[in-house]
């Protein structure tokens, strides 16, 4: 069978003008016959008697038993054989064949089916990329839209938010001028236009809140809001929220309790304003959207670390609202109940500028829970001991420099309510002159003015050796301006609009000090 | 001096020669060429004279391919890290050679290191090493751990 098989081949090769080499091993695989054309594909000549493995190293591992064919051995030479061991009796033969035509052909074949299968590959991976890249853009398209959709919607809702005051204000004060023009004053017109002016001063605050909320927003965006922790009574602070949203749950017949487990005169350092802004905004929320019920307002104090929480038994917000209600501008619709869109995406900002976590837990028909933490410091007792400033600033001379007229009119006449004597110029020219003139008490200054701004009447000023404290008041409340301004030398740094009250406790201040 | 012959074995285009050539000639070219058949290089490790069958890698589980691993005293499966289906492959590929020349000691060459696509997970070395064999992270390229798989190669067959 073994002799036949050999036969066979040798005979094809033979018939094709191979080029064969053989070599003859006996049983111990030493070399007993070598063929002439061996040396053609590289190998040494093999002295007879040998071992074959030392010569020709595919044949390490194999034995005289060993029958196979390896149909493509790059033999050393270079040259493709063909290489067939054919046991025996005596031994093995070791046949040589040339393969070079064939390996010539399945080069060609293979390298190209193997490129082809490699670039498929590459394609497939691109074309997967390609598609989950058109997918992610598709949702950052759908995104955008949303955000338009929103933008819009909070463009439309902001118009809208600032019309019902704005035609609220402008109605009564035509009412007022009707009412005034009214030449027999009795006590009844007087009761109307009291009424007339509480209306205009609710609508002027809510615009003035829609304003504050709109800036707010655009300087969280823009990381410009500076939290600025002070001594403050935190107790104040939540009997503050009490009193702003007790009449407004008592009219929705909503019970509202607050519980607190620290006592009046609990003082911390904090930012109690921007602390009252939230917490105005999650229970104004959570009173507005509760009809009936309750809304609890809980405040623990342990361990420098205070725990809020506040629950109501309103309408719950759904699973897809809940994801969404972080979002500026989402508002839930058809609640009918209109706001910016931006209180809670301004607290939510606030609360985590204060080192804390707004985390909300709602269900549909089930409820509200909004919970945070803040880091909240205890004023050491000797900082206690200050004592309480008392106001006493009668026969103050106070220096107003403001353009606008409106605002130098009411300031003015608020000041001189309090017995302060007031001189008005409406730009830094006039003030810068005035101040060389006269002596004042205090100057309170206008940034932006006409001929010479607040800058530089204020760095005049102070070329020209002025003493006298000068209060910024301006419309911008960037922590930038107020560096500005001190560079200017200012004294105090008032944001519009300026509270009479600020001025009254400012110039005390300034005097008490002087 | 004592003669093992040990076969790479694995996909095409996984790096099989680029690591041959790598640990015998201290080359590295590339640009593909596939193997045809088989070529044979020799090198010597801690006394040791290795003939490396470097088989070509397309259609390595017929018959025919087979045939050159008789008479292995070892084998080293090489997969190309970049072409994570590559590395699957050596499980199945291995079972077909143990059923032609039984079991002889393996070692796993995941190859390509260097490459940014490399993209093997902790999982597919896992299931590789549960199997008792060794895995070396090559780069035929920079010679990364070239020397050290045959080294261990080496090792296990002595
Ligand atoms: N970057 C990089 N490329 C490599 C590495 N190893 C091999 N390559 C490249 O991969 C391709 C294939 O390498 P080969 O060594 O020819 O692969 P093979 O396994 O012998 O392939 P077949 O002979 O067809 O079975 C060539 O283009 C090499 O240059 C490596 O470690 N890094
Ligand atoms: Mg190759």
């Amino acid at each position: 069978m073994a002799a036949l098989s050999l036969q066979k081949h040798i005979n094809k090769q033979l018939y094709d003008k191979w080029d064969l080499a053989y070599l003859y091993t006996d049983k111990n695989l030493k070399v007993v016959e070598v063929s002439d054309g061996l040396t053609l594909y590289g190998y040494p000549e093999i002295p007879l008697g040998c071992e074959v493995e030392d010569y020709v190293d595919f044949m390490v591992g194999f034995d005289a038993s060993t029958r196979v064919d390896l149909p493509l051995v790059e033999s050393p030479s270079g040259i493709t054989v063909a290489v067939n061991l054919i046991p025996s009796k005596r031994g093995l033969a070791i046949v040589f064949s040339n393969a070079s035509h064939l390996a010539e052909q399945r080069q060609l074949l293979q390298q190209k089916a193997n490129e082809n299968e490699l670039l498929l590959r590459q394609q497939r991976i691109l074309t997967h990329r390609l598609e989950q890249a058109s997918k992610e853009l598709e949702g950052k398209n759908e995104a955008l839209r949303e955000a338009a959709r929103l933008q819009n919607s909070f463009l439309s809702g902001v118009s809208h938010e600032f019309r019902t005051p704005l035609s609220s204000i402008i109605g009564y004060t035509n009412l007022l001028e009707r009412e005034t023009h009214n030449p027999d004053k009795n006590p009844e017109a007087y009761a109307n236009c009291r009424s007339y002016l509480r209306a205009v001063k609710r609508s002027s605050k809510h615009i003035l809140s829609l304003v504050e909320n709109l800036l707010d927003h655009g300087k969280l965006d823009a990381d410009q809001i500076v939290i600025r922790p002070k001594p403050c009574d935190l107790h104040e602070v939540f009997d503050d929220i009490r009193l702003l949203l007790s009449p407004l749950a008592g009219t929705k017949n909503v019970e509202f309790t607050l519980q607190t487990n620290f006592e009046p005169g609990c003082m911390v350092i904090a930012d109690d304003s921007r602390l009252r802004q939230c917490l105005l905004n999650i229970v104004g929320n959570a009173v507005k959207f509760t009809d009936k019920g309750s809304v609890t307002l809980k405040a623990e104090l342990n361990r420098e670390l205070l725990s809020i929480e506040v629950i109501d038994t309103g309408e719950g917000i759904s699973k897809d609202n809940l994801a969404k209600i972080r979002i500026p501008f989402f508002q839930v619709a058809d609640t009918g109940k209109a706001g910016t869109g931006l209180g809670l995406t301004i607290t939510e900002g606030l609360i985590e500028l204060m080192g804390g976590e707004l985390v909300i837990r709602s269900e549909l028909h089930q409820g509200t829970q909004v919970s945070f933490e803040l880091p909240m410091p205890l004023l050491e007792a000797e900082a206690l001991a200050m004592p309480e400033p008392s106001i006493d600033i009668d026969q103050l001379k106070v220096l107003l420099a403001e353009d606008d007229s409106d605002i130098a009119d009411l300031l003015v006449m608020l000041l001189d309510e309090q017995n302060i004597e007031v001189t008005h110029v409406s730009n830094g020219a006039l003030a810068l002159e005035a101040s060389e003139h006269e002596q004042f008490d205090l100057i309170l200054m206008d940034l932006h003015m006409p001929v010479m701004d607040g800058y530089q009447a204020m760095e005049a000023m102070q070329k020209g050796g002025n003493t006298v404290p000068v209060a910024v008041m301006s419309a911008s409340n960037l922590s930038e301006d107020r560096l500005q301004a001190q560079q200017y030398g200012c004294a105090a740094y008032l944001t519009k609009p300026v509270e009479i009250e600020e001025i009254l406790l400012l110039a005390n201040q300034l005097t008490s000090e002087a | 001096m004592d003669k093992k012959k040990v076969c790479m074995v694995g996909d095409f285009s996984v790096g099989k020669t680029s690591l041959t050539q790598k640990f015998v000639n201290n080359v590295f070219s590339e640009q593909y060429l596939t193997t045809i058949g088989v070529k044979i290089d020799t090198a010597i490790v801690d006394e040791t004279k290795l003939i490396v069958w470097d088989v070509a890698g397309r259609d390595s589980l017929s018959p025919i391919n087979l045939s050159y691993l008789v008479g292995a005293s070892g084998i080293a499966l090489v997969a190309d890290g970049t072409r994570p289906e590559t590395v699957d492959d050596l499980h199945s590929i291995w079972d077909t050679v143990e059923k032609r020349i039984g079991k002889v000691p393996t070692v796993v060459a995941l190859n390509k290191r260097d490459l940014p696509e490399w993209s093997v997970t902790p999982e597919q070395i896992q299931s590789l090493k549960e199997r008792g064999w060794i895995v070396f992270e090559t780069s035929a390229k920079e010679g990364v751990e070239v020397e050290g798989l045959f080294t261990q190669l080496c090792r296990l067959i002595q």
